[in-house]
């Protein structure tokens, strides 16, 4: 990137920070705070631990309610890949199920739950096992089936069929249900938490609000920025590292070998 | 004609009164043959090439050999040993590794390294061991692959790949190798080293091999034997044992002077 760009890319960023200052001068500081309160009061709760405490409880609930529900996701379609009398049983069920707005379930989830963590891990788990499940079914479903015959014919049984090809074949699908996810996983926990708990980023968003002190939702909601975009470059990084054998995108029609 | 059946030696593989019936769907005919009453016989250590029109029926036929389709008629047996008739319908893909198949696309598997692919008969079955890597190492040799062990298949030429998914099946030496097509896709110059690379390797371990193609010259400069196919539904209408004496080079064949007769004679056969 040329220096031309990254200094019109700050000065971008300091003119909306102006705005944004300009604009609580002229509004008050009661309605949109302002960045340099929201600056102070970022340093503040990182320094009294807050931040660290209620990210914590965000990414805590995110994270358990992500694995218990991908793990399954991505395992259930390699079971149903031989079985497609009962794939087929289930299939409008699981449609059903994706379909279905998780964030609607969030009151019920409560109630079940309580307002601790375990209601927006179970929010979480039932959001990302619906993703994943049919990101990994469609690349178990595109695998190419010459591959798996060649395979069988090399002497491949079953077991070694499903680690050796399917898993690596739809391993690309895998990931791309978990770039989705992951980040929602994150938000979902969030929104929860705004509906009833009694910590986390979401609550902390949600009880400053009330209290009028947008300054509190402002930081509140910069950390959670922050976590997100984190969380995205990691998910990025790894993929680009598990893909290193794939051709890089081809603009025109099909790769030609570098020996081509 | 119905060739090899009175063959002195035992036949290592033998196809008797093959068939195969397509059922009917909409907009096809009602219930039609690919193939019927397809018989040959291949003693062990010979190279048989196979030509015929399109759609007859040549992919059909490896395809039931090598297991992984299911005949409607007849029987294919190795070494006496029924493998599948019309009746028997649970398919033992390449039957324990007894028979080979080289397909008309590599087959290669995207995320896998040349040599990894190479060694992946050792990996599903049995484990890769030094040997294992030796024997890999030196059929890569053979064929010029040496260097390009850590290439991904996208990085490499049309012909590298193909040369790589021959070796994959030469490596754990079953006793029956197929061919469909396998130099299909390539230009005629990277055709002829393929061709000459296979005679090379085949006159190393005397494989037993069925060879099949559309093009003409290459069953006659590949094959101990060229059985030819009719159109559907296929069965073999003629035998023609080629008296080219070996080690033979593809280019050298096409100047003998027994070779425009040969061809003529297939030609006419094929239709």
């Amino acid at each position: 990137m040329s220096i031309q760009r990254i200094v019109d890319r700050i000065l971008v960023g300091v003119i909306l920070l102006a705005l944004w200052q300009l604009t609580s001068l002229w509004i008050g500081f009661y309605w949109v705070s302002s960045p340099l309160q929201v600056a102070q009061r970022m340093v503040a709760w990182l320094s009294d631990g807050t931040l660290f405490t209620e990210s914590g409880y965000t990414i805590g609930s995110a994270l358990i309610g992500f694995t218990l529900g991908a793990v399954p996701g991505a395992v259930i379609p390699f079971l149903l890949r031989r079985r497609p009398v009962l794939a087929a049983i289930l299939d409008p069920y699981l449609v059903a199920g994706y379909a279905t707005p998780k964030l609607a379930l969030t009151p019920l989830l409560i109630v079940w739950f309580g307002i601790g963590i375990w209601s927006k891990v179970a929010l979480v788990a039932s959001i990302s096992f619906f993703l994943i499940f049919f990101n990994t079914q469609a690349g178990v479903r595109g695998i190419s089936p010459q591959l798996i015959r060649m395979a069988e014919i090399l002497g491949a049984r079953e077991t070694k069929v499903a680690r050796l090809v399917v898993w690596p074949a739809a391993l690309p699908y895998i990931l791309a249900g978990v770039r989705v996810s992951l980040p929602f996983s994150i938000s979902g926990t969030a929104i929860a938490e705004m509906l009833s708990a009694n910590h986390g980023l979401g609550y902390l968003i949600q009880a400053s609000a009330v209290s009028f002190d947008p300054t509190g939702s402002f930081t509140a909601i910069i950390t959670l920025t922050a976590i997100l975009t984190i969380v995205n470059i990691l998910v990025n990084r790894s993929e680009r590292r598990i893909f290193n054998w794939r051709p890089a995108a081809a603009a025109f029609g099909r790769p030609k070998g570098a020996l081509g | 004609m119905t060739p090899a059946t009175s063959e002195p030696q035992t036949p290592l593989l033998a196809v008797r009164g093959l068939g195969k019936q397509f059922e009917a769907r909409d907009g096809r005919k009602s219930e039609s043959w690919v193939l019927r009453d397809l018989s040959m016989a291949v003693v062990d250590g010979e190279f048989v090439t196979l030509v015929g029109p399109s759609g007859a029926g040549k992919s059909t036929l490896l395809n039931m050999i090598a297991q992984v389709d299911t005949p409607s008629a007849g029987e294919i047996m190795l070494r006496g040993q029924t493998l599948a008739t019309g009746e028997h319908n649970k398919l033992n893909p390449g039957w324990n590794r007894q028979i080979g198949y080289v397909t008309q696309d590599d087959n290669l598997l995207p995320w896998r390294t040349l040599i990894d692919n190479v060694l992946f008969p050792f990996e599903v079955y049995g484990g890769v061991d030094a040997a294992a890597r030796e024997k890999a190492e030196a059929l890569m040799n053979a064929v010029g692959l040496t260097g390009f062990e850590h290439y991904h298949p996208h990085e490499l030429s049309g012909g590298m790949r193909k040369r790589a998914a021959l070796i994959r099946t030469l490596v754990y030496d079953p006793p029956v190798i197929l061919m469909d097509e396998p130099f299909g896709a390539v230009d005629a110059q990277t055709r002829l080293q393929l061709q000459n690379d296979l005679l090379s390797l085949w006159r190393l371990g005397r494989k037993t091999i069925v060879f099949v193609t559309h093009d003409i010259g290459e069953a006659i400069a590949l094959g101990d034997r060229v059985l030819v196919l009719s159109r559907a539904p296929a069965k073999i209408i003629g035998e023609h044992p080629i008296k080219i004496p070996r080690p033979r080079k593809i280019e050298d064949v096409f100047s003998l002077p027994e070779f425009p007769t040969l061809y003529a004679t297939i030609r006419a056969q094929v239709g």
